[in-house]
C-alpha cells in the first residue's frame, strides 16, 4: 500500500459505467440519474451496442475497465441481451457487472441474459432514480469486492459497511 | 509513481552510491557498505517507490550479497583476516536470510494464524456482542464499550481488521444518525484511536512491537509475552480513557439512545470448537510463561501445528495470512543486525556526545522522533529505523540507567504507535477517513492531543514503573 491507496478519492477515476440506449431522452435520463456516481467512475453513454463494442474493441481498449453495464434491450441492430452474452462471451469487459434496464424484454431473452450473459440485475421501465441508484450501488460495491480493487477511496460513495467488512474478511489492507 | 515515490527511488539510489564513493573518517570499509544499505532502505522504506515488504527483502538480499560470507566481496576471504582488516568478521548469510524465521517473527505468525481463524468463525463478531452487552445505549458508555472492545480484538488481531470490522458494527448507526451530530465523528475516530492503541497491549498487537522484542533481545533481555503486558496494559487503559474522555467531549451527542444491530451468533462446528481450545490453550500458555519456562515465540507453535494438523485453517486460508507483514519486520531486524555488526549504528551514534543528556531526554527524545515521523511512514519502517540507533546509546547508557536498551526500544515502539494524526499514519486511520464522517482536522486535532498525552504518559511510566521493572 502507498500513500495514493490511502487517499479518499481515486487520483482520477479509472473505471467506467457504460450506459446504453437508443433514445436519447431516456438515456438523458439513465445519465442524469447516475451522475451521483461521477466523483469516482467516468460515466459513458452510447446509443446503440454497436457503438459500444467499437468504443471497447479501439486500440487503446487496454486502459478501458468498465465497472458496470446499464443497458437497453429493445435497440435498432445488436439488442440489449445480445450485446451482453456476447460481452460474457468474448471476455471484453472481464469483471464488469451487468444490468438490463428494459420494459421490453420477454422470459426468453431474459432467461438468456442470465444464464449466458450473468446477468447481475434486472430493472423494469419506468424505473424510479432511487432504484436506479441503489442497484447500481451495489453492483458497484460487488464489483469492487470481486476484482480486488482496493475499497477505501470508494467507501463514502457505495455501500460502506460491506466495502468495510470487506477489508476485515480480504485482508486487503494489513497493518504496516 | 506520483512525485514523492520519484524523489525516494532517486534518493534511494543515491543514498545507495554515496558511501561507495566517499569515505566518511572513522567508518570501516564494512560500515560503509551497511550504510548504503541503511540509505537506501530509508529513502525507499520512507518515500515507497516500492512496496515497503519489498524494500525489507531487498534489505535481506543486499545483506547477503554485501556483507555476507556468501557474497562476492567476502567470499573466499579468511574471517580472522577480515577481522584484522576491517573489525568485522563476514556476516552470516544463514543468520541474515534467517530473520525471516526469527523467533519473534514465529510469534507473530501464530498470531496471525489465531486471528484470521478468529475472522473466518466470526469469533471477533461474537465477542463483540457479548462484550458490548454490559456497556448498555447511553452514547457516553456506548462509546467506551466500543473502544474497550476494538482495544481487546486489537491486541490479538491486526488493529486494520478489527477497525474494518468495528466499522460495520457503527456504519448502519451512524447513517441513522443526524447529519451534523458530532457525535458521529467522535464515534468514527473512537475506533481507529482505540485500535491503534490496543495494537500496543501485547507483543503481537501491532509490527512495530516485534522491533521491539527483537532489539531488545539482541541487547540482552528477551521481553517475555507477559513482561509486556505487565509494562504496556497499564499504559493501555489509561491512554484509552483519556482517549474516550476526550472524544467524547470534543463531540457531544444529540441523542440520548444508541442501539446497535448485531447478529451474529457463535460458530459451534468442530471446527470453531478446536480453534477456541487452541485460543485458550495458547494464550494461558503466553501469560504463564513465567511458572513454565517455554518462551510465547515457541507456544506460538502450537496454534501454527494445532490449527494446520485439524484443517481448522487449510491452505487457502495459509495462502490469506499477511506475509508480507513477516517480511516488512524481517527486512527491519536485518537491518538493525547489519548496522550493529558493522559498527555502522555505533558510529553515527558517535556523530553525537550522548551524555550531555540525561536518561529521561534520550527516552523523550526518541519517543518524540517516533511519533513524529510515523504519523508520514509506516509505523514498522519509523521503529526500524530508529532502533538500532537507540540500542546503541543504551548500550553505551548502560542496563542500569534510565535510558536502558529496552526501555528505549519501549518508548520508540510504543511511540511510533501512538502517531494517528493523519489519514495515511495508519491505515485505521485511513479506514475512519474513508467513511466521509471524519475530516482531516478533526482527525489532526484530537491525533494530536493523544499522541501528545501517550507521550506524557510514557515518560510518567518510565520513571515511576518501567523502570523498577526492567532489570
Amino acid at each position: 500500500m502507498s500513500f495514493t491507496n490511502l487517499e479518499k478519492t481515486p487520483m482520477k477515476p479509472e473505471y467506467l459505467i457504460i450506459c446504453v440506449e437508443d433514445e436519447p431522452d431516456v438515456l438523458d435520463a439513465v445519465l442524469r440519474d447516475l451522475s451521483v456516481f461521477e466523483t469516482h467512475f467516468v460515466l459513458e453513454g452510447f446509443s446503440s451496442a454497436d457503438a459500444v463494442r467499437d468504443f471497447l474493441t479501439a486500440s487503446d481498449a487496454g486502459t478501458i475497465h468498465p465497472a458496470l453495464f446499464v443497458c437497453d434491450h429493445m435497440m435498432p441492430g445488436t439488442t440489449g441481451v445480445d450485446f451482453l452474452v456476447e460481452v460474457e462471451r468474448f471476455g471484453l469487459a472481464a469483471g464488469a457487472k451487468k444490468m438490463l434496464l428494459t420494459g421490453q424484454a420477454g422470459l426468453q431473452d431474459t432467461v438468456k441474459a442470465v444464464n449466458h450473459g450473468h446477468l447481475d440485475f434486472y430493472l423494469a421501465k419506468p424505473w424510479t432514480k432511487e432504484a436506479l441508484v441503489e442497484s447500481a450501488k451495489g453492483l458497484l460495491t460487488a464489483f469492487v469486492r470481486d476484482n480486488g480493487v482496493n475499497p477505501l477511496p470508494y467507501m463514502n460513495l457505495l455501500d460502506a459497511e460491506a466495502l468495510s467488512g470487506m477489508v476485515r474478511d480480504d485482508r486487503r489492507l494489513t497493518d504496516r | 509513481m506520483n512525485r514523492l515515490q520519484k524523489a525516494g527511488l532517486i534518493l534511494g539510489i543515491a543514498g545507495f552510491l554515496l558511501p561507495l564513493f566517499v569515505t566518511f573518517d572513522g567508518l570501516s570499509f564494512p560500515g560503509h557498505l551497511a550504510l548504503s544499505i541503511f540509505l537506501f532502505a530509508a529513502f525507499f522504506w520512507m518515500l515507497e517507490p516500492i512496496p515497503i515488504h519489498a524494500t525489507s527483502l531487498l534489505v535481506i538480499l543486499l545483506g547477503v550479497g554485501l556483507l555476507s560470507g556468501a557474497g562476492p566481496i567476502f567470499s573466499g576471504m579468511d574471517p580472522a583476516a577480515a577481522m584484522d582488516l576491517y573489525g568485522f568478521k563476514p556476516g552470516s548469510a544463514a543468520a541474515y536470510v534467517g530473520t525471516l524465521a526469527n523467533p519473534i517473527i514465529i510469534l507473530f505468525l501464530g498470531g496471525f494464524m489465531l486471528a484470521d481463524a478468529a475472522v473466518k468463525f466470526n469469533f471477533d463478531k461474537n465477542v463483540t456482542r457479548v462484550m458490548m452487552r454490559p456497556f448498555g445505549t447511553q452514547p457516553k458508555w456506548i462509546m467506551l464499550g466500543l473502544m474497550t472492545v476494538t482495544g481487546v480484538l486489537s491486541a490479538f488481531m491486526s488493529n486494520t481488521a478489527t477497525t474494518a470490522m468495528m466499522m460495520t458494527v457503527i456504519l448502519p448507526f451512524m447513517s441513522s444518525m443526524d447529519k451534523n451530530d458530532k457525535f458521529k465523528v467522535g464515534l468514527a475516530l473512537s475506533i481507529p484511536f482505540a485500535a491503534n492503541i490496543g495494537g500496543m497491549a501485547t507483543p503481537i498487537g501491532s509490527p512495530p512491537n516485534a522491533i521491539v522484542v527483537a532489539a531488545s533481545a539482541r541487547a540482552g533481555h528477551m521481553i517475555s509475552f507477559m513482561e509486556w503486558m505487565t509494562m504496556a496494559l497499564p499504559l493501555v487503559i489509561l491512554a484509552m480513557l483519556a482517549t474516550w474522555w476526550l472524544l467524547y467531549s470534543m463531540n457531544k451527542p444529540s441523542v440520548s439512545e444508541i442501539k446497535l444491530k448485531q447478529n451474529s451468533i457463535w460458530d459451534t462446528s468442530t471446527k470453531a470448537i478446536l480453534f477456541y481450545a487452541t485460543f485458550g490453550i495458547t494464550l494461558v500458555m503466553w501469560v504463564t510463561e513465567s511458572l513454565h519456562g517455554i518462551s510465547s515465540n515457541y507456544v506460538a507453535l502450537i496454534p501454527i501445528a494445532f490449527l494446520s494438523m485439524f484443517s481448522v485453517m487449510e491452505p487457502a486460508d495459509l495462502r490469506k495470512l499477511p506475509w508480507e507483514v513477516l517480511w516488512l519486520v524481517a527486512g527491519g531486524i536485518a537491518l538493525g543486525v547489519y548496522m550493529e555488526e558493522t559498527k555502522l549504528s555505533g558510529w553515527l551514534v558517535g556523530q553525537l556526545d550522548w551524555s550531555m543528556f540525561s536518561g529521561i531526554t534520550i527516552l523523550g527524545m526518541f519517543a518524540l522522533i517516533g511519533l513524529v515521523i510515523s504519523n508520514f511512514m509506516s509505523n514498522t519502517v519509523a521503529a526500524t529505523l530508529l532502533m538500532p540507533l537507540a540500542i546503541t546509546i543504551g548500550v553505551t547508557q548502560g542496563d542500569s540507567g534510565l535510558a536502558n536498551p529496552t526501555l528505549l526500544a519501549l518508548m520508540i515502539g510504543l511511540g511510533t504507535s501512538f502517531a494517528m494524526v493523519l489519514p495515511i499514519s495508519t491505515p485505521p486511520n485511513a479506514i475512519a477517513m474513508a467513511t466521509g464522517v471524519v475530516k482531516t482536522s478533526d482527525m489532526a486535532k484530537s491525533g494530536l492531543l493523544v499522541g501528545l498525552i501517550g507521550i506524557v504518559l510514557m515518560l510518567l511510566f518510565s520513571v515511576l514503573f518501567w523502570n523498577h521493572v526492567v532489570h
